[in-house]
């Protein structure tokens, strides 16, 4: 029997940014394919609109629909896995930015899966989403994303 | 059991990173003024000092191998409260990926609902992201530079 989660990943990380510039980040591919192992995003990003992240070859890795949208404080998109054969369930992804005073804001990501999913397939966002939002933080913060190999997607336990 | 696992991937070497975690001269840079007092070997008292002379955290070095681990028995001093909760284990793991090396925290105590957990689960995040920015830039974010007031 596979084990099944509803179990959140959360992701929090302060940048020496503006709110402003870190939303552009978020949703703009000239960004993303800097930090987000070379992904470019499309979207207008207004709530209700679809949204999807693509591949460097093409082929669109995630997609799904902007739940909430309210720059630059906040971002709710649904997140579909698209080139995995068996279908999995919705997941939902947020981004909360905060000012902290003294230049700083805070970046809250929360991956929430409300229908369950195969515990096992939580660890790619669990590697992958350090890698992703440190490479967003280096890039705001000294204009230079970090060079991280793209992780494998997890494999189920036994196979 | 409770426990708080974080990573972040930082622009630097292994070596600059552990002596960054490890020394007095950066620590008081971005942990909020904070230095260590231990000599870092294993089974030596250490002591996380705060700067008004208070001692904010107090263990013992469990295992050091520089500069890849660093393990640390971990009790609060300065909150009552925590400080009852006893010992807890905060284990620093160092690994280079691509130009990059990860530092891996995982602080765990024996006891559900962990009072201390919940709050070094607020407070590492702001640390480890200053001490990125600390390696990666020169400079330590606004948030971490001094003692927090009222605490």
């Amino acid at each position: 029997m596979t084990e099944m989660t509803t179990e959140s990943t959360v992701y929090v990380t302060y940048i020496a940014t503006t709110p402003e510039k870190l939303w552009a980040a978020l949703t703009a591919s000239e960004f993303t394919r800097q930090y987000f192992f070379n992904r470019t995003v499309e979207s207008d990003w207004n709530t209700g609109s679809p949204w999807i992240l693509r591949m460097p070859d093409g082929r669109v890795d995630i997609k799904g629909e902007v739940r909430e949208s309210d720059p630059p404080r906040k971002l709710v998109v649904t997140w579909n896995v698209d080139w995995i054969a068996e279908k999995l369930p919705e997941a939902i992804v947020s981004y909360e930015i905060e000012p902290v005073g003294g230049g700083v804001v805070r970046l809250t990501m929360t991956e929430a899966h409300p229908t369950p999913i195969p515990a096992y397939l939580l660890e790619g966002g669990r590697k992958g989403w350090p890698m992703i939002l440190c490479g967003l933080k280096s890039l705001l913060e000294t204009g230079k994303p970090l060079n991280i190999p793209v992780p494998q997607p997890p494999k189920e336990p036994g196979k | 059991m409770s426990k708080f696992v974080y990573a972040i991937y930082i622009r630097t070497t292994a070596e600059k990173l552990w002596d960054a975690l490890t020394n007095p001269e950066f620590t008081r840079s971005y942990w909020c003024g904070t230095r260590h007092e231990c000599i870092w070997e294993p089974g030596s008292p250490w002591r996380l000092m705060i700067p008004d002379g208070r001692v904010g955290d107090s263990g013992e070095v469990v295992a050091i191998e520089r500069p890849r681990r660093l393990v640390l028995l971990w009790r609060n001093e300065f909150m009552p409260e925590l400080r009852a909760e006893g010992y807890s284990r905060a284990t620093f793991e160092i690994e280079p990926v691509g130009d990059t090396v990860r530092l891996t925290l995982t602080h765990e105590i024996d006891r559900e609902r962990s009072k201390l957990i919940d709050g070094v689960s607020n407070g590492w995040p702001a640390i480890l992201s200053s001490l990125k920015s600390f390696l990666e830039t020169g400079d330590a974010l606004d948030l971490t530079r001094h003692w927090p007031e009222n605490l």
